[in-house]
């Protein structure tokens, strides 16, 4: 349904040409803007309308800049935008504009009225976007092949609309492509020493600082981080611990232990290209949990550390650091209404048995640890809590630093990127969806504040 | 103790339009350290070509090609896409070469690396390096070959519905059919067609007018196009015809024309082709243009005289005020999109005779690249005004 945002006194000027006979004039503006828009198309006197994106090919953590040009002056406008995930979901975002009285807009200042976001957010489009309406329940977007970008469409609509709705006169659109990786990059794939993974080396000789990066229990071999690491210069190299064909064992169960860990940490240090002395470890979720076991383990010496949203200790890890299946204790599960499971309360620290903690307090390297305050998945506020008293006990404070976002949930990740509240967790033996918490505005927000925040974590301690 | 980390080089945006500027930045360098910065291409003919300038990094071990100056090399002082405009090929080349992209499809790679030193640099591997990617096509233009009622070319058309005001364009001799600059217009908005008229085919036939209207009309008749939105963009001996066609034509009226480095005057016994009637028989007179007009040209253009003879037909034509001009000095005659190599003399075929010579097109290095950066944006800002913008209302509502 139009919303009439023309003057009374600029439809009765239209009227007064020579279309009259094509409108009949009712007291329903609507009716009289659609009639009027009619007017508009058929003459020869046709408003083209420009939108641009600028860069049209970008890495994820770029912003794009999205303007609208040669437009009707004061005049509402959406600007749209939709991709295909790999799985083929359509996802969309949407946000509502006003030109201004040269006829444009710009989304890097203007602000949005509504839609998926309000306010000024210049790459709104990007993080708001959701699964359109129809979709399966509890996606989340997350790409596999990095070699190819998100083809995302940008489009500009007449009026205040929405995708879902009916009749819209798309006015004007732009192509973009969202990279994660960056020209020259060589992606290596590693099997080798028992290790499942994947190798990001950035362009040039080296020798590259360089990262382990360790994802959640959902498991399977994640690059999409390691590939923007490398395309900011760090070598990085993403392994795959549970839930991956290429490993033995069932794939529920972690079934490598703390020599796996290891051998990934010590393929780094040999690789030509790569700087043995600069090594750093990330761990989002469950992969905290392996890097504070590489922090604290004799033999190893990584140079800075980050945790995102994990625990300090797991009960699910036998003395060689090997995994009982997650789901064997439920005890601290807690559901909402709708079923959805929140596994936060398994990682309070009072929940934790007391061995698996490990001993913080011998790290002996700079330690970043990122909260997110909405976290419905791991205790992370009590974790970080744990491990600043650890470190401050034994006078390493200036080893700590604590990034915590309100609003943020648990899966804390590259910036410009949806935020899932829940997602799918397992099929079997029925549907079972899982809380990772976040609200869309503060958990992009934290993304983007923290990815900043880490790569200068990591150029001050892996290249100073 | 640990080995010194190596100096970090970043361009960006690393994948760009070809008339977009990029920031080539060094980081991580030992203060007042002296390197050099490389770019390094292969082309589609398999010759490389090389640029480079001489810096020196400032106190926190940084050298910025946007902000600093440099040295020596191909080009010195502050020439942010200086390792773009300045490049040659490399010692030891075939001779004549000319960088023209004939697969608009893929981009151009350009290796740019930081070297230790100034004197002897390419002895020593680099210290660090980058890949930048340059693209004639936006994501989402339709590239689309055209054969239609006896026209020849490719078309492109931008992403979105449209409809678009559009270009007919075309280029000049011994080059064969050149998509690049339809492509970057159409990833600027236009749909722009790159015409196909200087086969012999077409020069041994009655090549008149009807030709060129007919692929006019194809354009504008495009459900995509705003049919009086249709402006020609010509050059060298494209922009002749776009010039004749706008003066002499009754059924086609662009709405504006773009010629660069055209020439209004005919010599007597005129070297373009026989049969070639469009251009033959016609007094090149100012007064018949109806639609703004901007014409470029470089005055040091060697291949064809030019300058001289525009400012006589301005003051005959009584048209002035249609008229833009931008000359430049230092500039030769193959003006084109920003920040590609510069081409004194070049080889080229002569048509009739298929006498490979050495075509002497003129202009110096610095002055053309600064002509092409300069004309390209001004080009552009006509294209929008008179093509994009809303004229005051004359419209019948």
């Amino acid at each position: 349904m139009f919303r009439a945002h023309m003057s009374v006194t600029r439809i009765w000027q239209l009227i007064e040409k020579r279309m009259m006979s094509c409108i009949s004039v009712h007291g329903k503006l609507p009716g009289l803007q659609r009639a009027v828009g009619e007017v508009r198309r058929k003459s020869s006197f046709r408003q083209s309308p420009l939108l641009t994106a600028t860069p049209v090919r970008a890495l994820i953590d770029e912003q794009i800049s999205i303007k609208g040009r040669f437009l009707s002056q004061n005049y509402p406008v959406t600007v749209c935008a939709q991709m295909h995930s790999e799985e083929g979901d359509l996802w969309e975002a949407f946000a509502h504009y006003t030109t201004n009285a040269s006829g444009s807009i710009n989304l890097t200042s203007d602000h949005s009225v509504g839609g998926s976001y309000v306010g000024c957010e210049p790459m709104g489009l990007f993080w708001a976007l959701e699964p359109a309406l129809g979709s399966r329940e509890g996606l989340r977007l997350r790409k596999r092949n990095v070699e190819t970008p998100y083809m995302v469409n940008i489009s500009l609509l007449e009026g205040h609309t929405s995708p879902s709705e009916g009749q819209r006169t798309e006015l004007a659109a732009v192509t973009t492509e969202r990279w994660y990786m960056a020209p020259g990059v060589r992606r290596i794939e590693i099997r080798q020493n028992n290790i499942v993974g994947t190798l990001f080396l950035p362009p040039g000789p080296g020798p590259f600082p360089a990262m382990l990066d360790l994802w959640g229990m959902v498991g399977g071999l994640l690059e999409y981080r390691s590939a923007l690491f490398a395309s900011r210069g760090f070598a990085s190299l993403s392994v795959a611990y549970m839930g991956h064909k290429d490993l033995p064992g069932p794939q529920h169960i972690m079934s490598v232990g703390d020599s796996y860990f290891k051998s990934a940490f010590q393929l780094l240090q040999d690789h030509c290209q790569v700087d043995a002395d600069r090594i750093g470890v990330i761990g989002l979720s469950y992969g905290v949990v392996p890097t504070l076991r590489i922090a604290t383990t004799i033999g190893f010496k990584p140079s800075c550390l980050i945790c995102i949203n994990g625990a300090v200790g797991s009960p699910l890890l036998d003395e060689d650091g090997k995994s009982k299946m997650f789901e064997s204790d439920q005890k601290h599960w807690e559901f909402d209404d709708r079923g959805y499971v929140s596994f936060r309360n398994v990682s309070l620290p009072d929940n934790l048995p007391p061995e698996s903690k490990r001993k913080v307090e011998n790290i002996t390297c700079p330690l970043m640890y990122i909260v997110g305050e909405d976290d419905l998945c791991t205790a992370s506020t009590e974790n970080a809590d744990v491990i600043e008293e650890a470190l401050r006990s034994a006078g390493k404070s200036h080893q700590f630093t604590r990034l915590s976002y309100p609003g943020a949930g648990h899966l804390i990740e590259p910036p410009y990127t949806p935020c899932s509240r829940a997602s799918l967790w397992k099929t079997k033996p029925e549907k079972l969806f899982t809380l990772w918490g976040g609200h869309p505005a503060p958990h992009a927000a934290a993304q983007e504040d923290a990815w900043k925040r880490i790569l200068e974590f990591m150029e001050t301690h892996l290249r100073r | 103790m640990t080995q010194a980390v190596p100096p970090i080089l970043s361009v960006t945006p690393s994948r760009a339009l070809v008339d977009e500027k990029f920031q080539v930045l060094v980081e991580n360098l030992p203060p007042g350290c002296p390197v050099t910065l490389r770019s390094l291409h292969r082309s589609e003919d398999e010759d490389d070509w090389e640029a480079y300038g001489h810096y020196v990094s400032d106190h926190r071990g940084v050298v910025s090609v946007s902000e600093d100056l440099s040295f020596g090399g191909m080009y010195t002082g502050k020439e942010p896409m200086g390792l773009l405009w300045s490049m040659r090929p490399v010692p030891g080349s075939r001779k004549g070469l000319r960088l023209r992209k004939i697969n608009v499809c893929t981009p151009m790679l350009v290796n740019i690396s930081v070297h230790s030193g100034h004197e002897g640099f390419r002895d020593r591997t680099p210290l660090a390096s980058a890949l930048a990617e340059r693209w004639y096509m936006a994501p989402g233009v339709k590239r689309i070959d055209i054969n239609k009622q006896g026209v020849q070319g490719t078309l492109f058309i931008p992403p979105g519905p449209g409809p678009f005001p559009a270009l007919l364009d075309m280029w000049g001799g011994g080059a064969g059919l050149l998509e690049y600059r339809s492509a970057l217009l159409a990833s600027r908005g236009y749909v722009s067609f790159s015409l196909d008229y200087l086969r012999s085919e077409h020069l041994s036939a009655d090549v008149e007018f009807k030709y060129f209207e007919t692929a006019f009309n194809i354009i504008r008749n495009h459900p995509q196009v705003i049919p009086d939105r249709v402006g020609i963009l010509g050059s060298s001996l494209g922009s002749m015809v776009a010039f004749n066609l706008t003066a002499y034509s009754t059924i086609i009226k662009p709405r504006c024309i773009v010629c660069i480095s055209s020439n209004h005057y005919h010599p007597p016994g005129t070297t373009l082709k026989a049969g070639f009637k469009i251009l033959s028989n016609r007094t090149n007179d100012l007064s018949k243009i109806n639609c703004p007009m901007l014409l470029v040209n470089g005055c040091d253009d060697q291949n064809w005289p030019t300058v001289e003879t525009v400012a006589r037909l301005l003051r005959e034509g009584g048209k002035e005020h249609l008229l833009s001009r931008l000359a430049y000095p230092g500039a030769g005659h193959l003006i084109e999109p920003p920040f590609s190599p510069h081409f004194r003399a070049t080889k080229f075929i002569i048509l009739n005779s298929k006498e490979k010579v050495i075509l002497l097109w003129g202009g110096h290095t610095k002055p053309h690249s600064d002509a092409q950066e300069d004309s390209w944006r001004k080009i552009l800002s006509f294209l929008q005004l008179h093509l994009y913008h809303s004229p005051s209302v004359k419209a019948n509502l």
